[in-house]
């Protein structure tokens, strides 16, 4: 009885998005609301008013960037919990999960993983920095560095990982993207100008766009170093109960 | 050729979903997870998106599926018979 409700449910919610999504316009119509009053003018003058090249990093930093720093602050109150729930990996006292696992990783992964990592991140910083004009920014390059730290924890062990970024550089560095972003809006009211425009309508003329743009390269700075010690602060505190676990077992 | 590519992307899309689902091994529930997240990323590039496709491929493939495979670690692989 309890399945063919279910069943019944889920057919049911599927119909009625079946039907939503029949009833919406068809990707890419010129003739709908969103195209013809908002993207014009992103398309048309982002790179005039924003000076990135990028449209949407423009359109996340800046136009939108109350929104961007609404999901800032949920990346950080999401780190705040699991740390709350299962608490920070102690120095000292900690091993890598891996390691005990019954089939070590090989050392061909090991030297691969040795050799790829610094690539990785590399790539990351590049992803960061060109955020402002190719596809990519604080977000992506901070998870490109969270995934090069992990896939270096799962092959050297929690041990190994947590001496190359220690807790004392991690902790400070976790809120930078709220902190940077926060600061970077700020200072916009500073200069005279309003919350998180960047710009600084008493600076000289032809000093604007570098500023608008170096501004906004800065915030993209912040994010990808908060995110990225978000992800692996949020893995070592998933990781590190396991010696307690393995030791009662 | 377009709706050829697109298609069989939807249709892969919704295999994978499913297989993921049904998985009894919850180890390979996670790996045909990441296979989705995966040919997301595609799916997005194809719609133009390309800074989605760059996140998706990082955290859903990446990131997710790692944080997953850890939580199958300290838990139990299989799921249990009803």
């Amino acid at each position: 009885m309890k399945r063919v409700l279910s069943l019944f449910f889920i057919a049911a919610l599927g119909v009625l998005l079946l039907y939503v999504v029949a009833s919406m316009p068809p990707m890419g119509d010129p003739q709908t609301p969103t195209a013809t009053h908002v993207i014009p003018r992103y398309l048309e003058r982002a790179e005039e008013e924003t000076h990135t090249e990028n449209v949407i990093t423009g359109v996340i930093l800046n136009y939108r960037g109350y929104d961007t720093m609404g999901e800032v602050t949920v990346i950080f109150c999401a780190l705040a919990a699991v740390l709350a729930v299962l608490g920070r990996e102690r120095r000292g006292r900690i091993r890598g999960f891996v390691d005990r696992s019954p089939v070590p990783s090989s050392t061909i992964v090991r030297t691969m993983v040795r050799f790829m990592v610094p690539f990785i991140i590399l790539f990351s910083v590049y992803t960061i920095l060109h955020g402002e004009i190719s596809p990519g920014g604080g977000f992506q390059g901070g998870a490109i560095i969270g995934g090069s730290m992990i896939i270096f924890t799962t092959v050297f062990g929690l041990y190994e990982s947590s001496r190359r970024i220690p807790q004392k550089v991690r902790a400070p560095l976790e809120g930078s993207a709220v902190i940077v972003f926060f600061l970077v809006g700020a200072l916009g009211l500073v200069g005279g100008g309003n919350f998180l425009t960047y710009a600084w309508p008493h600076a000289a003329r032809g000093l604007q766009p570098a500023l608008v743009t170096w501004l906004t390269v800065l915030v993209e700075v912040g994010i990808g170093l908060g995110g990225a010690m978000v992800l692996i602060s949020i893995l070592f505190a998933m990781i590190r109960e396991e010696e307690e676990i393995a030791l009662t077992a | 050729m377009e709706t050829a590519l697109n298609l069989t992307f939807i249709v892969l899309l919704v295999a994978t979903a499913l297989m993921a689902v049904w998985a009894r091994d919850l180890l390979a529930a996670v790996i045909i997870f990441s296979v989705y997240s995966l040919i997301m990323a595609l799916m997005w590039q194809r719609l133009q998106a390309p800074d989605l496709a760059l996140t998706e491929a990082a955290v859903g493939a990446g990131v997710t599926t790692v944080l997953f495979v850890v939580t199958v670690f300290k838990t139990r692989r299989r799921e249990e018979e009803e």
